[in-house]
């Protein structure tokens, strides 16, 4: 009985090895990890796919001597279909292509236009990507261009973008991160159109991927994020601009941190707050089967500049403050608002909350929403307060004027 | 008194087994009686014993009577003989018209701790085999046994494998009666009993059994007793030899008998109403029944506080899981899964992989074994030498590998991980079996991945739950779940809350402490406490 178990499990591990093949088995060298695609429009074909691979040995510091050769490779293949172009890279690579750690897709403007509805179902699809990959929008330049940029404090460039991102939502709030998830929810959604993010090169495009430019610290061409893409249907329809922007990611309720100017005493930016906790409420009501849309911001912050002979320890001048940053903040929310009713796409998800405040009244809604949304009244309320004032009371200004 | 004859009465009765066995056996001598005549008793000696040079012969005339006193030298004290029996002699000469000669020997001459009347020739080499002195006296057709054991025996020396920071100091040494001894001391109660008996034909090695009568399960005490009965086997040279012969499943990895050589340890595992298995030439004590989180009790854990004891022992779990884990992780995370490793993390594992010509798991095991080889290979060498293959270890393995390219640093680190967590585990039988089932995961882990190395741990689990030590489940208080036995597990209870002994084991005497035993400030209002004139 023991023995026959035994003999028959000895059998089955010597058939191990033969059955499974080291199934799915792939060995780390063997891989090339692609950090980030871009994706243009392709002349004969219908894209261009460069795929940005990471060369590891140039990345790792350490003993095996990395940061001798650049840490990039940049190849471009062509195809119909994003597999197609994929499948078609593997003639000019040795190593297999490897998604998983892609951290960004970059779509050239062209193609924005034009819709990107075609390459989405690849990238949710596959099993490899992430769908919390980051998705950007080349603006004025290629998604090319995008991708082959060598950036100097990052050793990967697609940490540069994915990065920044994070850091300037967290600290300026005119962007946010947007992954193919976030896109696709949008798209899919009746009540809301997604948004992405625009990155720009800025100086000149021929330095790009030019390791030589690295050796100077103020690089000949490099990336900067830049504004905000409105998409309609797949397609880029417009862009936000700066401080537009930042009323958008104002009332997605996005922001965590920002710099407000006001003018005092007629002079222009004389005192910034800068926010460190903001909170905006969305609320819908019905007026005559109208809807009418309330938000609400809460937004507590410190005073980081007064350049302007303020008194800072007498409270209402604080209360003054406090009105001056509501006014202003009221202003760049209305702002964006206008802009996005001119281009009638509704990127807030005013329609959402629409539908589940009153789904019967939606439905007539629905089939209209981007007039409606043109049409529709936004009441803002703002309710800003100056937390403190940083490590001084009054600004030396005071004392200067005596 | 009446606990000590009854001890006395088991033993002989034990005796009466032994020899049973011993006359099943076609190569004993035969039971024979011992003779009249001394000098053929002699002679038998020196014929059985083939002129061996270490039995020595004494004859002597002592009150007109002659007679011979034989001890193996070497066993016996010599001093204690010729100081208690022969220079006894000259002082104590027989009056006329006293008692029987031989009473007289037993009772007054022979000035010994324990002197026993032997009858027969088991008895004989028995005696002689354990360092007692042998009186023949001529005309009597039986002789006295005098104790006068007294070899070269190793001192009581710190343990050298199961070190403590607050425990004491003492370890078991590779005698019966000093291990005994050790215990007593600890536990100063009638009701630690020790049973004796002889295993192995040739060898005839003393065994002790010790338990405290009142507190271990008697079932399992009987138990013990037949499964050492069963065993007839020639020698017995370490309680190694009694552990895989008493197991209850003897395909396992795991051990299902705990051993320590501290006697704190065996004591604390006594009180739990565990039985202690003393072999003599040992300095390791068996004790029964184990339960699997009894190899991650260290000593320190009860001498140190709750809360620093419940940290460390959970730490040691943790290093027992990386120990086991550890290279066949790395072998799945690096040929399966990479998407599972931050991607600067696995930019820097294939920058450093790049140039390693091997497969992840031929590098994982060239490393693996080369260690173990190393380890190996430390604890057979002589200790002058074992500082030079240390060094070498390391500039081989940490070093050299690297940089021929032959291993990547991250194995290099997996591998020192793996090998230092293994050494956490407080018991090495323990640690032991880790090492072993390290390398079959590593092979799941290439096979199959995360997949085949959770199809590894639930083969484990199940193996696991499936091995039982004298009747005690092995994974006893966590599967089966016990709410009440959780006091010792994962989280060392305060003293004071350890009301109970592990339930499972002493089944009716479970009660460790009285109520209330948590201490705290004085009550108010105690004037013996707080002198209030001084503040």
């Amino acid at each position: 009985m023991m023995r026959k178990f035994f003999v028959i499990s000895f059998l089955m591990v010597l058939l191990l090895p033969i059955m499974s093949g080291c199934w799915n088995q792939k060995e780390l060298t063997d891989l090339a990890f692609v950090m980030a695609m871009g994706i243009d429009k392709g002349e004969d074909k219908k894209f261009d796919v460069s795929f940005q691979l990471v060369n590891p040995g140039n990345v790792a510091s350490g003993q095996n001597g990395g940061g001798q050769g650049l840490p990039i490779a940049v190849y471009k293949s062509s195809g119909n279909t994003i597999t197609e172009a994929a499948r078609n890279a593997t003639k000019m690579i040795s190593r297999r292509l490897y998604y998983s750690h892609t951290n960004l897709i970059a779509v050239s403007e062209e193609v924005a236009r034009d819709g990107i509805l075609d390459m989405m179902d690849a990238l949710d699809r596959d099993p490899e990507f992430r769908t919390t990959t980051q998705i950007v929008v080349a603006r004025h330049t290629s998604a090319q261009d995008l991708v082959s940029a060598l950036t100097n404090l990052d050793k990967l460039p697609v940490n540069k973008i994915t990065k920044e991102l994070k850091s300037t939502e967290k600290m300026l709030g005119e962007n946010i991160g947007v992954n193919i998830d976030d896109f696709l929810a949008g798209l899919v959604s009746d009540g809301k159109n997604p948004i992405v993010n625009g990155y720009i090169v800025h100086g000149k495009k021929e330095q790009i991927g030019n390791a030589q430019d690295l050796q100077k610290t103020i690089g000949g061409a490099f990336l900067e994020a830049d504004g905000l893409a409105v998409f309609e249907k797949g397609k880029l329809i417009g862009w936000f601009e700066h401080q537009w922007a930042r009323g958008v990611v104002y009332v997605l309720d996005k922001v965590q941190s920002t710099g407000i100017n006001v003018s005092w005493n007629g002079k222009k930016h004389a005192i910034t707050m800068a926010s460190i906790r903001s909170k905006t409420k969305v609320s819908v009501h019905f007026k005559n089967g109208k809807p009418l849309i309330n938000i609400a911001i809460e937004d507590e912050g410190w005073i980081s500049e007064a350049n302007t002979a303020v008194d800072l320890t007498n409270p209402q001048v604080i209360d003054k403050i406090d009105k001056l940053v509501e006014k202003e903040i009221k202003r760049q929310v209305l702002g964006s608002i206008k802009e996005a009713q001119k281009m009638k796409s509704d990127i807030f998800g005013f329609g959402e909350r629409v539908h589940r405040a009153n789904p019967k009244q939606w439905k007539k809604l629905k089939g209209d929403w981007n007039n409606h949304f043109a049409e529709l009244d936004v009441n803002v309320k703002v309710d800003s307060f100056v937390r403190r004032e940083g490590i001084r009371t009054s600004p030396f200004w005071i004392n200067m004027n005596k | 008194m009446s606990i000590l004859s009854k001890i006395l009465k088991k033993k002989q009765k034990q005796r009466k087994d032994d020899n049973y066995r011993q006359q099943q056996d076609p190569q004993k001598p035969e039971d024979l009686p011992i003779l009249r005549d001394y000098k053929e008793n002699i002679s038998r000696i020196k014929g059985e014993f083939g002129n061996s040079n270490d039995i020595v012969i004494r004859e002597f005339i002592h009150s007109k009577h002659r007679g011979a006193l034989v001890y193996v030298d070497g066993l016996a004290d010599s001093r204690v003989i010729s100081d208690f029996i022969l220079e006894s002699f000259n002082e104590n000469e027989i009056v006329a018209d006293e008692i029987d000669y031989f009473q007289f020997m037993i009772e007054k001459a022979v000035a010994l701790g324990s002197n026993k009347v032997i009858y027969n020739w088991n008895q004989v080499y028995d005696s002689m085999l354990s360092g007692d002195t042998v009186i023949f006296l001529d005309g009597y057709n039986k002789g006295i046994s005098g104790e006068t054991k007294g070899w070269e025996k190793r001192a009581i020396t710190e343990p050298s494998t199961q070190l403590s920071i607050r425990g004491p100091k003492d370890s078991f040494t590779e005698t019966l009666r000093t291990n005994t001894a050790l215990i007593r001391r600890r536990i100063k109660s009638p009701n630690l009993w020790i049973e004796s008996m002889k295993i192995g034909t040739v060898s005839q090695t003393d065994i002790a059994i010790m338990y405290i009568k009142g507190i271990a399960n008697e079932k399992i005490v009987a138990e013990v007793k037949e499964r050492l009965n069963r065993i007839n086997i020639d020698s017995i040279l370490g309680s190694g030899y009694i552990e895989q012969l008493i197991e209850d499943q003897a395909w396992t990895t795991f051990p299902t008998t705990y051993h320590s050589e501290r006697p704190d340890v065996v004591s604390s595992q006594l009180l739990e109403g565990r039985i202690a298995i003393i072999v003599d030439g040992t300095p390791f004590v068996l004790t029964a029944p184990a339960i699997f989180i009894q190899f991650f009790q260290a000593a320190d854990d009860y001498y140190s506080r709750f809360d620093i004891s419940t940290g460390v022992r959970l730490l040691r779990i943790l290093a027992f899981i990386i120990a086991i884990l550890g290279p066949a992780l790395y072998i799945a995370g690096t040929t399966f899964h990479q998407e599972m490793i931050p991607t600067t993390m696995a930019i820097a594992i294939a920058a450093q992989r790049e140039n390693v010509p091997f497969p992840a798991f031929v590098e994982a095991l060239i490393m693996e074994v080369t260690f173990e080889i190393l380890r190996e290979a430390g604890l057979r060498l002589p200790r002058a030498v074992g500082q030079a293959v240390s060094i070498v270890g390391a500039l081989v393995i940490g070093q050299a590998a690297v940089q021929a390219g032959i291993v990547s640093p991250v194995m290099v680190i997996v591998v020192s991980i793996t090998a230092i967590a293994n050494f956490s585990t407080p018991v090495f039988a323990m640690a032991i079996a880790a090492r072993l089932i390290r390398f079959v995961l590593m092979g799941m882990a290439t096979v199959l991945g995360f997949y085949g190395i959770m199809l590894g741990l639930m083969f484990m689990s199940i193996h696991l739950c499936s091995l039982r030590s004298f009747g005690i489940p092995y994974m006893m208080p966590i599967a089966p779940f016990n709410l009440r036995n959780q006091q010792d597990v994962f989280v060392r209870f305060p003293l004071w809350a350890m009301k109970y002994r592990p339930m499972f084991i002493s089944k009716g005497n479970v009660i460790r402490s009285g109520e209330n035993q948590k201490p705290g400030p004085p009550k108010q209002g105690d004037d013996t406490q707080t002198p209030k004139g001084e503040s």
